[in-house]
């Protein structure tokens, strides 16, 4: 069982011992007369993340109308699609959070908590789980803007360890992306299923995303991750990016993945990132990503999968032979111009001189949808 | 009331108390649109706009802003029941996201009159939308 306790145990001494400090503090300002009021609000100035976390909380609270809805599936966050609420014009919703709507003090309050992954709740169709309010569990000492990467040792096992960077514009890639096929992360025992996006179960996962650092065949960065998962951890990085390219501010950025036991492949990953010259005005969160892929069953101390609705480990033919490229591999129909799962029944039929078997990159693939070609209306190609 | 909203892929505003993105190219395209007129935004809404910006600011701007008058909600409000036109950005981009403009616009009477892309300062394509309440 993953303990946290090791993670950010030194952490959680500094924190201990700043907590002290500011309680001291605290009882000398008191002596000198000082109001409560003033202490509460100096408290809560130097812990509460913005002023606009504040501002947001106190309009949430005077909302009425923002009413939770049901929690997102795994349609729904694919899709966006109307969301019940007890008063059908106020146009937002807001997803039901596990965390309380005030994240939880960061730096002037108790100890870090020790977490455990056997706390967080099991996988129940959303794809994250926030930790410690959505607060990352940065020192202020580890909060710099001057940019750097690093990437932690294999373990004993040869898993990734934790990856922790200081994004800056300066780090952000200026080449195309690199081939990563070269590396084989642990559990990486592929599988293609229909019922996965792109075909292939696994993705090599970057730990910290080639936009961010331009990392690429680099072997302590890359997990083997669900397409599910993969997929997740995108908007994580496309808000770490675009903010950082609008701003040109730094965003410190950890991600640990965490592996249950001597299992070779990941439970999930624990993403964390503060955009540090706002304090975490624009970018704050702290969140557990599941490394699932709804419809299969993965055997996570190896990376052998089968088919849920099989009820067992998968038998020759089901699971079918991809090349291992880290690519997507689809197949075309150049008459009719169709894009269909290498899985589709509609594949046998189609004549060898109309079928063109693609493997290719996200864009090389977005690039066929610019010339016209569309996803099999019985398969769903690519989506 | 003229709302504009920006969301992602998956109509997402916001996450964790944060909007999700923000572009200074988009923020000057608001200001000109409005510029006749008045721009309505909550306090927190203001800090990405120069400090110069004619902007209304203040806690309730759904309230504030009369009809012909624009309010760019992020964490504020949106009594659509007030709104007359909607300016849709969509970010063309996948954020992580807790708080969600899903209002079903067709249903509420709203047609698309126009649809525009436009390159943002830090984003490749962003794409406005003008929805237009029928009588």
């Amino acid at each position: 069982m993953f303990d946290f306790k090791k993670l950010f145990g030194k952490r959680a001494l500094t924190r201990a011992l700043a907590a002290l400090l500011l309680a001291l503090v605290l009882c000398l300002s008191a002596c000198e007369g000082q109001g409560t009021g003033i202490v509460d609000t100096t408290v809560a100035d130097t812990s509460a993340p913005t002023e606009q976390q504040t501002t947001v909380a106190d309009t949430d609270t005077d909302a009425p109308t923002e009413e939770p809805t049901e929690e997102p599936t795994e349609e729904s966050t694919d899709e966006p699609t109307e969301q019940p609420t007890e008063q059908p014009t106020q146009g937002t919703t807001e997803a039901p959070t596990t965390e309380p709507e005030t994240p939880a003090e960061t730096e002037t309050e108790e100890p870090t908590p020790e977490l455990d992954i056997s706390n967080l709740p099991a996988y129940s169709g959303k794809d994250y789980v926030a930790l410690n309010g959505n607060v990352p569990y940065f020192t202020e000492s580890e909060k710099v803007t001057t940019s750097y990467e690093t990437y932690g040792d294999l373990d004993a096992l040869g898993r990734c360890t934790v990856v922790t960077a200081c994004c800056g514009r300066d780090l952000m890639p200026t080449t195309d992306r690199g081939n990563i096929s070269s590396i084989k992360p642990t559990g990486w025992v592929q599988a293609q299923y229909s019922i996965v996006n792109g075909g292939n179960l696994y993705n090599r996962c970057h730990l910290i995303g080639w936009q961010i650092t331009g990392e690429n065949a680099n072997a302590q960065n890359l997990i083997t991750g669900t397409r599910y998962f993969n997929e997740n951890m995108i908007p994580y990085e496309n808000m770490i990016a675009d903010y950082i390219k609008e701003t040109n501010n730094h965003v410190m950025y950890r991600v640990t993945p965490i592996f249950e036991g001597n299992n070779l492949v990941a439970s999930g990953a624990v993403m964390e990132a503060w955009s540090v010259e706002d304090e975490g005005d624009g970018v704050c969160f702290c969140v557990y990503l599941y490394n699932v892929q709804p419809g299969v069953v993965i055997d996570y101390a190896t990376g052998e999968s089968y088919l849920e609705a099989d009820g067992g480990p998968t038998t020759p033919g089901e699971e079918t032979t991809i090349p291992d490229d880290g690519l997507l591999h689809y197949v075309l129909n150049k008459s009719s111009k169709k894009i269909h799962k290498t899985t589709c029944s509609s594949v046998p039929t189609i004549k060898p001189s109309n079928r063109e078997d693609f493997a290719g990159t996200e864009e090389e693939l977005a690039a066929l949808y610019a010339k016209g070609y569309k996803d099999c209306g019985s398969c769903k190609g690519a989506h | 009331m003229i709302l504009m909203v920006c969301i992602d892929d998956r109509g997402g505003m916001m996450f964790n108390h944060r909007r999700q993105s923000r572009d200074r190219v988009l923020c000057a395209r608001m200001l000109e649109i409005a510029k006749d007129t008045r721009l309505h935004v909550t306090p927190y809404t203001q800090k990405i706009f120069d400090p110069s910006a004619p902007l209304c600011v203040c806690d309730a701007p759904w309230q504030a802003a009369a009809r012909g008058e624009y309010y760019f909600a992020e964490d504020g409000e949106i009594p659509m029941e007030r709104v007359e036109k909607v300016y849709l950005y969509r970010w063309n981009r996948a954020y992580p996201g807790d708080r969600f403009f899903h209002a079903d616009l067709a249903s509420l009477g709203f047609i698309l009159t126009q649809s525009e892309d436009f390159t943002g300062s830090s984003h490749d394509q962003i794409t406005e939308e003008i929805y237009v309440k029928e009588n």
